[in-house]
């Protein structure tokens, strides 16, 4: 019988990606520990992270405004499965609204007992207010920040 | 059974380089609110988007996730087309044929700074009788060159003066890139000047079932087989098939052109490019590129390029033209104009359009 052929193969791409201007000083303002939103002309909405344009509206953003530092837990999941680069599990992630926002902003919570995962949810369920808090050594990266409850 | 005619209402394109600046999504928003703006349109009388784009250019998986919010898709009907901007064209015009839709914004783009063209050209391949080669689109646009050139079609003083006029175009072009960019390294016979200059290229049209000044008049497509070796190179014959098709439905060809605008990755792919459309006769087409000011007087690919747009660049060039505001690369009264769009492997996919004043 022949033999059949299988060779295995691997992608490996290289990529620069532009953060852009926008982006760039929302980082920026993350090292002077400050989360930053943006304010649509037409729709007036705060987004949260600060961008250049509003796609709902199809326009470019104007004023930039500080929000937070604290906010509404909306929404959050628990994971518990370890993934290469992310703190080890459990990991508590969540939907942030901060005070001024009118967007959601996606962020680790630290800092809550996970050691019984059904009562760390029931307390998160009651979506409760929580700050931003940041680590030792700013990067101006996503990463720079965590929310912890207020 | 009549279908509504189509027409272009709004245009724009802008080939830039790594300006850091703005990320993907704000060079996409630049070009395509550039476009709506163009149209006069207000977004709401807009209610579809036909992306053109590719996720190991963008190097962003399911890209248009990420990015058709910047291209105005906003709860809109959304599809994305995963290859060249005219073969989205191409589908818009027909979504808006069916009355699926009224009005159409239909983007390309891609981003030759942040990602490697090699490396994606090289991914293009099978994986079992190409890639092991090393093969990326340069070996088949030089083998096709070899061909071309060995028959004598335009070798030595026309190459010459089409890659010129080519540089001539390119610089003159007020659309082409300033600065920046680069280029691959070049397969024999192959030289630099053959080559794309690699860029940030993103371009938009809006389209509309309302009478504006430019329509279009004829769409055609065709797709050869992938065995390159099945193929014969010296003739693009799904290019040849797809201006055939876009003929019959305009009712004329692209050989009435005013201005053609044809898509090819090296001069010699355009040269030929000419030919299967049958703006140049067979073995004409570097002569004509080196002669006819009407042949890509955008610059073609030395203007700046990078796939999945070229296709929709073209039909951004050629209608500038029809509206006699090309700037210094204007050609006169032009009434007709021909663009095509390409896409791998080896121009395999094409799609020819026909513009008409109106
Ligand atoms: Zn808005």
């Amino acid at each position: 019988m022949t033999e059949l052929v299988s060779i295995p193969g691997h992608w490996d791409f290289d990529y620069t990606y532009f953060a852009g201007e926008a982006a760039s000083r929302f980082f920026a303002e993350l090292r002077n520990t400050r989360v930053m939103g943006a304010t649509c002309p037409d729709c007036r909405r705060v987004l949260v992270p600060a961008r250049s344009f509003c796609d709902a509206c199809f326009q470019r953003t104007t004023d930039w405004v500080e929000v937070g530092p604290e906010g509404t837990l909306e929404t959050f999941t628990i994971i518990t499965a370890a993934f290469p680069g992310l703190p080890e599990p459990p990991i508590v992630m969540a939907y942030v609204t901060l005070d001024g926002a009118d967007t959601a902003l996606v962020n680790l919570v630290l800092g809550l007992d996970l050691s019984d995962i059904g009562a760390a949810a029931a307390g998160l369920q009651r979506q409760p207010r929580v700050r931003v808090q940041y680590g030792p050594e700013p990067q101006g990266r996503i990463t720079d920040f965590a929310f912890v409850l207020a | 059974m009549t279908r509504p005619a189509i027409y272009v209402e709004g245009a724009a394109l802008e080939i830039s380089f790594a300006d850091g600046r703005r990320n993907l999504q704000e060079l996409i928003f630049d070009t395509v609110r550039a476009a709506v703006d163009d149209s006069g349109q207000p977004m709401h009388e807009i209610d579809s988007v036909v992306l053109a784009a590719h996720d190991l250019v963008d190097g962003r998986s399911l890209s248009s996730m990420v990015t058709s919010p910047a291209a105005g898709a906003y709860l809109r009907d959304e599809i994305r087309y995963g290859d060249d901007g005219a073969g989205a064209l191409a589908a818009a015009v027909t979504r808006l044929e069916a009355g699926h839709a009224r009005r159409s914004i239909v983007a390309a783009w891609g981003r030759s700074s942040e990602h490697s063209p090699d490396q994606f050209s090289r991914s293009l391949f099978e994986p079992f009788r190409s890639r092991p080669l090393g093969l990326d689109e340069f070996v088949l646009s030089a083998m096709r060159a070899q061909l071309c050139l060995s028959a004598g079609d335009g070798a030595g003083p026309a190459r010459e003066r089409a890659s010129l006029r080519r540089i001539d175009s390119a610089r003159a072009n007020p659309r082409a890139l300033r600065g920046g960019g680069f280029r691959s390294a070049p397969h024999f016979p192959l030289d630099d000047a053959d080559l794309p200059l690699w860029a940030d290229v993103t371009a938009a049209v809006v389209l509309s079932t309302e009478p504006s000044p430019i329509r279009v008049a004829g769409v055609g497509q065709s797709s050869e087989p992938y065995n390159f070796g099945d193929r014969d190179l010296r003739t693009i014959t799904s290019l040849k098939t797809a201006a055939g098709r876009a003929a019959a439905d305009a009712g004329f060809g692209a050989d009435t052109a005013d201005v053609a605008e044809v898509d090819g990755l090296t001069l010699i792919d355009e040269a030929l490019g000419l030919e299967a459309i049958g703006f140049a006769a067979p073995g004409t087409g570097l002569r004509t590129l080196a002669g006819d000011g009407r042949a890509n007087p955008s610059g073609g690919g030395a203007s700046g390029y990078s796939p999945p747009s070229m296709g929709l660049v073209r039909v951004v060039e050629s209608v500038l033209q029809l509206r006699g505001t090309a700037g210094s690369v204007q050609q006169r009264s032009v009434r007709r104009a021909v663009a095509t769009g390409g896409s791998v492997v080896a121009g395999q996919t094409q799609t020819v359009v026909l513009l008409e004043a109106v």
